[in-house]
């Protein structure tokens, strides 16, 4: 089972004279590049006052640079059918270019330009600013995102976490053009990696590098340090809402990726959200039909990741919803999971890795993610490795641990959320918090 | 700019098609490359083919397959699809249904059994059969809140009518309380016939051995019994232009949305046409829906128009998000800019950069053993046997004359159903 899977044809580094290193995935096959230019600091990094700044820069980096307006840089990219995007999530902004191979030479310049010379034209920055807005209000439609909403802010307060990445209305509304050159100065001086995956043409470096166009960049490499902490506070939040059903997140504040115990944490997390023959899935939606989607979210981050179960189920069955994802919970605090659920989980977790490695960019991204949080290239062989190892004791550990006080987001109708709040007062996992 | 020196393109993978005496087809393709396999098993048996009083019956069975077959124990399938590394799920449209599994190379052998066992024997247990309905009425109450789906849910019955791609997928909440084993068994025996399916593999086919015809010959699907009645053709589809408001509760934006009809799938060379024509419209900020509307205008947060490939009739389906007062405007203008294109034919330059996006987002797409069998498999389903190369060599053919002529007229205002949905 321990077997390391394919992760390219050669893996080598890039040789160019700055501190980002520069990894180079060849993949024989399509014609097809992917590079991912992940920078630490996201939305985690917005300042007092300045929640959404991550973001709205984010947007605007494609919006003009180097020798092209946004007219001209959306010409060029479109033009060649490619994709280019940046994004800011919590831990970093990530640059992401995907393109024929033929084109890489015309196109890989831009992601030292967007990084260096982007002009933060003031009407560009009032578009994307407004568009984020209008985003932000949009998303209060799904109860989903309602009930993340309230579970954010119950896991991470006022915290680096504890804002949607696209900000807070109050403050993105004040976002200028100075708070964005402030965080120009500052891309990548946490530390940066950039990985190309693909069919890479020789040469690469001198094209990357010849988006300086005479600026300098001194990005650092990444290394290993703390996120930002979560709370272990407890509690209920309730979000009333005219639904049909009741969204339920249960879920408490854990740890970083590659720490002491985030591997038996990502096999609970295998075990209980991972496919069909997973234990929320059976014991919730198969056992007792209680819901058409149940899950885990549990994403990688540089501090403590949130772990959480979710499911949503009609408004008239929430007495039953909430005792029985109450009881998993508690289940897992309770009892070590049996040596073939264990034997599961492993299957399941290698059975990730290979499928979220089919495309250059899947590669791409999970690498620069690994890299970009000071972890070696071989992180995911060695955790796999590693895996064959731990016990269902360890497992137990772990969760006795790391899932302690969780908190409980409701949203749905008023008579729904009354008959859950009781039985959320009634369970030991609420009692904890007092 | 001279260009970096790049490998020579490789052709792309042939499909390989066969019959099987029974006239079910298989199509495989061989990835050498890809790190899993991918079979997906094709029906004729999407929405489309239900009766009013079956509503929902054909995403409802595609629930009950995974309950077990009268050899697999309910969730014995996820289970051992899931020991051994791989994955699977299925989807149920208005046409057809397919239900597919990912697996490492080595063990895609067993899973090509498990999967065809489950799909031709399903159970149908009526205890599981009720717990079931319970998991498809909340999938149905989840989509009824969220109301973006429910104002499209509603362009489409006023646009199609009684036509079935007017009807939710998921069906009547009446019917489905209603529904009771042995009529899904009926559905079942009716549609899932050899001449009306479709195995697909695609992924390293190395692993599955040289006599994989003999062994299909003789699985459940090469042992499957034709159908006495003949199937009938997909239904035709005369979408009904018009307009509507609607208010709807928890809407936070206003919506615009517009519905129209272009050739069916059958016309595959309109189908690629129909990508360009959207794409050019409204893929990107250089596209002239987004450009006018989002970029310059600033009247929308988005502007999208996808192009849903069906038999009866492909469907393009626009939806502008605004706020309410702008409605007129965003309806006004989006008016303007097919008109324009009516007039005048697009440009080589902007027909070349749509072709350049479509043409790579489908290259793109081919690094997936999973889309690359759902292509292949769908195409085979409705009996295209195209190889991977014709969209490419389509999507060169088009040029803005024919375009103009051809397909821009089909996207005229007036020959739209446009619904504009706002906050209650």
């Amino acid at each position: 089972m321990s077997a390391p899977l394919a992760l390219a044809a050669r893996v080598e580094q890039g040789h160019w004279p700055l501190d980002c290193p520069l990894w180079l995935l060849h993949r024989p096959g399509a014609p097809i590049l992917s590079a991912k230019l992940w920078m630490r600091g996201g939305s985690g990094s917005d300042a007092p006052g300045e929640r959404g700044a991550a973001q709205l820069l984010a947007g605007v980096l494609s919006r003009g640079c180097g020798p092209y307006s946004a007219d001209a840089l959306a010409d060029l990219v479109e033009g060649c059918g490619a994709g280019l995007r940046c994004e800011a999530a919590e831990d970093a902004t990530l640059i992401s270019l995907k393109c024929a191979s033929d084109d890489a030479a015309t196109l890989l310049p831009l992601l030292l330009q967007m990084v260096r010379s982007p002009w933060l034209v003031e009407d560009q920055i009032a578009l994307e600013r407004q568009l984020n807005l209008q985003t932000l209000q949009r998303q209060r439609e799904d109860p989903f995102q309602v009930a993340h909403d309230a579970l954010r802010e119950q896991l991470y307060g006022s915290g680096p976490y504890g804002h949607d990445p696209l900000g807070v209305e109050s403050e993105l509304r004040q976002l200028g053009r100075d708070a964005l050159q402030r965080q120009v100065e500052q891309l990548g001086a946490q530390g940066a990696v950039l990985v190309l995956a693909g069919a890479i043409p020789d040469g690469v470096e001198q094209r990357l590098l010849a988006g300086l166009e005479g600026t300098t960049w001194a990005p650092r490499p990444p290394e290993r340090r703390a996120g930002p902490p979560g709370l272990k506070a407890g509690g209920l939040a309730t979000s009333p809402d005219e639904t049909e059903q009741l969204v339920l997140m249960l879920g408490t504040t854990t740890t970083p990726l590659g720490a002491e115990q985030a591997l038996a944490l990502r096999l609970l997390h295998c075990h209980l959200g991972i496919g069909m023959s997973s234990r929320l899935f059976v014991a919730l939606r198969e056992e007792h039909g209680l819901a058409y989607d149940v899950g885990v979210h549990h994403p990688a981050r540089l501090g403590d990741a949130p772990f959480v179960m979710h499911l949503s189920s009609s408004a008239e069955r929430a007495v039953e919803a909430t005792r029985e994802l109450l009881n998993e919970w508690q289940r897992l605090l309770e009892q070590p999971i049996s040596p073939e659920e264990l034997e599961l989980a492993r299957a399941k977790f290698r059975g990730q890795e290979a499928l979220g490695r089919q495309t250059s960019s899947q590669l791409a991204d999970r690498q620069a993610l690994v890299l970009g949080h000071g972890l070696p290239m071989a992180f995911a062989d060695r955790s796999l490795e590693a895996a064959a190892q731990l016990t269902p004791e360890d497992l137990h550990r772990a969760a006795r641990t790391l899932l302690t006080q969780p908190c409980l987001s409701l949203c749905g109708p008023a008579t729904a959320l009354r008959a859950a709040e009781t039985q959320w007062q009634r369970h030991p996992l609420s009692a904890s918090a007092a | 700019m001279p260009p970096l020196p790049a490998a020579a393109v490789p052709a792309l993978p042939e499909p390989q098609h066969e019959q099987l005496s029974n006239g079910a087809s298989v199509v495989h393709i061989d990835l050498p490359q890809a790190p899993v396999v991918c079979l997906d098993f094709w029906c004729r048996a999407g929405s489309a083919r239900e009766t009013a009083a079956e509503s929902g019956i054909a995403h409802f069975l595609e629930h009950m397959v995974f309950k077990g077959s009268e050899r697999l124990a309910a969730g014995e399938f996820d289970y051992r699809v899931e020991a051994l590394g791989g994955n699977s799920n299925a989807a149920t449209g208005f046409d057809d249904v397919h239900y597919h599994v990912l697996m490492p190379p080595e063990a895609s052998n067993d899973a090509l059994e498990l999967l065809l066992d489950l799909v031709l024997q399903p159970r149908l247990d009526a205890e599981d059969f009720d717990l079931e309905r319970q998991v498809v009425l909340e999938e149905l109450a989840q989509s009824e809140d969220q109301p973006e789906e429910v104002a499209f849910q509603e362009l489409l019955r006023q646009a199609c009518g009684s036509h079935a791609y007017g009807q939710p997928i998921l069906g009547q909440r009446s019917a489905l309380e209603a529904h009771r084993p042995e009529a899904m068994a009926q559905f079942h025996r009716r549609h899932y016939r050899p001449e009306r399916c479709c195995l697909a593999i695609a992924g390293p086919t190395a692993a599955l051995g040289g006599d994989l015809r003999q062994r299909l010959e003789h699985s459940r699907l090469g042992q499957l019994s034709p159908g006495a009645e003949a199937e009938p053709p997909p239904p035709p589809l005369a979408l009904r232009p018009g307009e509507a408001r609607l208010e709807l509760p928890r809407l936070e934006a206003a919506r615009l949305l517009m519905a129209w009809q272009l050739p069916g799938a059958a016309d595959q060379r309109s189908v690629l046409g129909g990508d360009l024509l959207t794409t050019l419209l409204a893929e990107g900020r250089r596209s002239r829906l987004v450009e006018r509307l989002r970029e310059n205008l600033r009247l929308v947060e988005s502007i999208d128009l996808d192009l849903n490939v069906l038999e009866s009739g492909c469907l393009v389906l626009l939806e502008a998000v605004c706020e309410t007062e702008q409605l007129p405007a965003v309806q006004r203008e989006v008016r303007r800019v097919l008109l324009e294109l009516q007039e005048q034919p697009p440009a080589e330059a902007e027909l070349e950069r749509a072709r350049r996006l479509v043409g790579n987002g489908y290259r793109f797409s081919l690094e997936v053993a999973g889309s690359v069998a759902a292509m292949v498999g769908n195409s085979a389903l409705w009996q295209r046997r195209h190889n991977l190369q014709a969209p490419l060599d389509w999507l060169q053919q088009w040029d803005g004359a024919a375009l103009q002529r051809e397909l821009v007229p089909l996207l005229a205002p007036e020959r739209a159903f446009c619904l504009q949905a706002v906050p209650a």
